[in-house]
């Protein structure tokens, strides 16, 4: 059980508890470190994380470890093409009580947790999609005019499937602007399978073992959030992380007015449809503040941003069809963007 | 909740983080400004340098030209070098960007300076100053930037090598000053072979020109007819300009070459008057008559016979001069002057002419036996000479104005020698060898003695 102390944290605290939580995930998790820090820099800027990745490559266990090690509650919520909105939000129903009338009671649904795991979220209909936005923007569901509250810390991971794209709904961009972080979950190499053969088909368990009690995890992540908020941004690097975000955006978009000391890269001309909203260059800031932290620094540099920009902007950028002809992706569009921003002296 | 003794200390810690920031940033400044210094006066330098060699080297229009090209390009140099050194500076959020980047801090250094001044401090702000002052090794102004002195410093040393490089050329380019009593000043000419052209600007010979009053004015005379008609072919106002172009163009040569102060003591004219009598041409050097006519003249002289020579009452130092001035044939033509004598003379034949420029390269008698060698086999016989040989003169075109400079690179000054040495009491006169008729039979026989 845990031993990290529950008073106001410290950037060392900080960087310490990541690092466990990254150990007890990787006792299940065989490899995708990269996928695995951002999943916990989303969770601990505050933000939600959208997780792409071909079947098998341990999504849903990924989210399951999480919530263990983190000893918060969890949900999961498998999607189909028939979820209701209501399947996730709760419903209003008719029970007897103590004294025999009926009356209607909210019962909440699988969105009352700490940890949320949409899986499949693709496979819904925009509108039960569309149910998880006031969760995950505003930490609260209404239902039946009624609003309730979901307890901090609210973390939602969803998961893509991008093979299987018939009789799925892709994500409207509002929903996609929500996540944080979009994770990339790629194939394990060979000898990450053999380690995922061997721990998984014996006959003993991973033995996650939380790092907090469950009275007081919820109150000790909130304690690392509001670390993660505290660290110094210099109004260079806000600068730089407002150039990043301008620069995805094409030159010729008509949404663009203001074209002075904007850095402009072919590329995002040729291929980008819209760019990054103004929330890219806040997953941008609060990201490399976790990074900062994690390098056991109080202020945010460049190597930061840029280390958490595919994560933060590459789902914020919609590709047109020539991109997709020319089989340019966006994370490719991203790093291109960082190089134009690093050479131009604007 | 901070006690103000931990806020003074925070506060000493910060102050020792700006500190050497500030040092850091002083140090870049100085760069920047050493960067725009170096090369301004490196462009300068070479510039100057430069010019100074093409005063030397190149014609006045061309050394205009070159100048001022040369010019505008230092002045966009030095414009453009202090402009870059202007933008080199830092501020103190610059300094300390580049201070996190030398010295791999991650951007502590420029958080510190550019939240410095913020009122609200977050609870990092402590943590962010100890972490950074205790990397303080790593900032130091020394680490950030070990030059003290900017790079521009080579181009510097170069535009000095430069400069001193061009010194010796000019030294080797310099044409040879004629300085008076070396015996080389004096030139006797007379008025009516002066021909008058207007000389080119920066080409100032420093003659002085000398002769009797009346001679001046006719010289004056001649030189206001000459003025007038070359109104007429000079009279555009695009030649005007680039006369007047060329003139400044060789003064400036000239006060850098420093050629214009020897110059004017180069050479006397002494102008004669061939219509009157030749005593009364015969003119001394006199003060008060002298007239500086820098650079405006350029003619040719007629040189007296032998036969008149002791008519002249010539100053002695004249006669020590004498063997230093006698030319050789062959230094006449390497002395690129021109010989216009058949131009000028155009009555007499061309015999006469050919064999007045030989005798004037063997010695300074003419006539006798020495008459008609060198002619042409061709031209031996014509009618007997009925004017009096002796009195014919020989004439060689040369201009009267050495041309020494180095925009002309032409070489050496000519100046003619003087011919009239005055006969001892035992002395005579060459008499010529009348040309007589010879008979049509023996004349086969003369001619090939001549031919062979």
């Amino acid at each position: 059980m845990s031993d990290v102390q529950a008073e106001t944290p410290t950037v060392a605290d900080f960087a310490r508890t990541f690092r466990r939580i990254q150990a007890e995930i990787h006792k299940s998790i065989i490899g995708h470190e990269q996928a695995v820090e951002e999943l916990l820099s989303a969770l601990f800027a505050g933000g939600h994380v959208l997780i792409e990745g071909v079947p098998g490559t341990g999504k849903t266990t990924l989210v399951k470890t999480l919530g263990l090690a983190l000893n918060l509650s969890f949900n999961r919520i498998q999607f189909t093409v028939d979820l209701m909105p209501a399947d996730i939000t709760g419903t209003r129903v008719i029970l007897s009580g103590e004294d025999g009338r009926r009356e209607f009671t909210f019962q909440p649904g699988p969105a009352f947790c700490h940890i949320l795991l949409g899986d499949e979220i693709n496979r819904a209909t925009p509108k039960t999609q569309s149910a998880l936005l006031e969760a995950m923007a505003e930490l609260q569901v209404t239902v039946s005019g009624t609003t309730y509250r979901l307890k901090p810390p609210y973390f939602v991971m969803a998961t893509l499937n991008p093979i299987e794209m018939e009789g799925t709904y892709p994500l409207p961009e509002a929903q996609l602007d929500r996540f944080l972080f979009k994770v990339r979950l790629n194939y394990p190499d060979e000898a990450e399978l053999t380690r995922i053969i061997s721990s998984t088909t014996g006959p003993e368990d991973a033995g996650i073992e939380p790092i907090f009690h469950a009275a007081e995890a919820a109150e000790r992540v909130e304690g690392l959030k509001r670390l993660v908020r505290e660290v110094m941004a210099a109004p260079a690097m806000e600068t730089y992380a407002a150039r990043l975000v301008r620069a995805t955006q094409p030159q010729n978009s008509r949404f663009v007015t203001d074209e002075a000391k904007a850095v402009h890269d072919e590329m995002v001309n040729r291929y980008v449809m819209f760019g990054s909203s103004p929330r890219g260059a806040q997953a941008l800031i609060l990201g490399a503040k976790v990074r900062a932290l994690l390098d056991g620094r109080a202020n945010i540099a460049r190597e930061d941003i840029e280390h958490v920009a595919v994560a933060a902007l590459a789902h914020r950028i919609m590709l047109n069809y020539a991109a997709l002809s020319d089989g340019i992706d966006a994370a490719h569009i991203v790093e291109r963007v960082i190089k134009s921003v690093r050479a131009a002296k604007v | 909740m901070s006690f103000p003794s931990q806020d003074r200390r925070a506060d000493e810690k910060l102050g020792q983080i700006l500190r050497r920031v500030g040092s850091v940033r002083t140090r870049l400044n100085s760069l920047a400004w050493q960067h725009a210094i170096f090369y301004s006066l490196a462009i300068a330098i070479a510039a100057g340098a430069a010019v100074f060699a093409m005063a030397y080297l190149l014609s006045p229009l061309a050394f205009l030209i070159g100048g001022s090209v040369l010019a505008l390009l230092a002045v966009i140099g030095i414009a453009s070098a202090v402009s870059a050194g202007w933008r080199m500076r830092k501020s103190a959020v610059n300094a300390a960007a580049i201070a996190d980047d030398r010295a791999e801090l991650k951007g502590r250094l420029s958080t510190i300076v550019a939240l410095a001044d913020i009122e609200r401090r977050g609870p990092l702000w402590s943590y962010l100053v100890e972490d950074t002052l205790g990397r303080h090794d790593e900032f130091s102004a020394s680490k950030i930037e070990r030059r003290r002195v900017s790079r521009a410093v080579y181009p510097l040393a170069g535009a000095l090598v430069l400069a001193a490089l061009a010194f010796p050329i000019s030294k080797i380019k310099r044409p040879p000053v004629i300085t008076p009593g070396n015996g080389q000043d004096d030139l006797t000419v007379d008025l009516d072979d002066l021909h008058l052209r207007p000389a080119e600007p920066g080409d100032e010979s420093g003659m002085q020109v000398t002769a009797d009053p009346a001679t001046m004015r006719r010289l004056e005379d001649k030189l206001a007819r000459q003025g007038a008609g070359g109104a007429d072919t000079n009279g555009n106002s695009l030649n005007q300009l680039m006369n007047r172009a060329r003139d400044m163009a060789g003064s400036l040569q000239n006060k850098l070459t420093g050629q214009q102060a020897a110059s004017k003591q180069r050479l006397n004219l002494r102008l004669a008057d061939a219509g009157r009598d030749q005593d009364q041409n015969e003119i001394h050097r006199a003060p008060d008559t002298q007239k500086n006519r820098h650079g405006e003249m350029a003619g040719q002289f007629k040189q007296d016979q032998p036969k008149s020579h002791h008519e002249f009452d010539l100053p002695p130092e004249d006669d020590s001069r004498q063997p230093k001035s006698q030319p050789s044939p062959g230094g006449t033509g390497e002395a690129g002057l021109e010989s216009n004598a058949g131009k000028d003379n155009p009555n007499k034949d061309d015999s006469a002419t050919d064999r007045s420029i030989q005798q004037s390269g063997e010695n300074s008698s003419n006539g006798g036996e020495a008459h008609g060698i060198g002619a042409d086999p061709d031209s031996l016989f014509g009618a007997p000479a009925t004017s009096k040989l002796g009195n014919e003169g020989f004439e060689i075109a040369i201009e009267a104005r050495p041309i020494d400079h180095g925009a002309k690179g032409a070489g050496h000054a000519y100046v003619p020698p003087k011919v009239r040495t005055p006969l001892s009491m035992n002395q005579e006169p060459d008499e010529p060898v009348t040309r007589a008729a010879v008979p049509a039979d023996d004349r086969t026989t003369i001619k090939r003695v001549f031919e062979r």
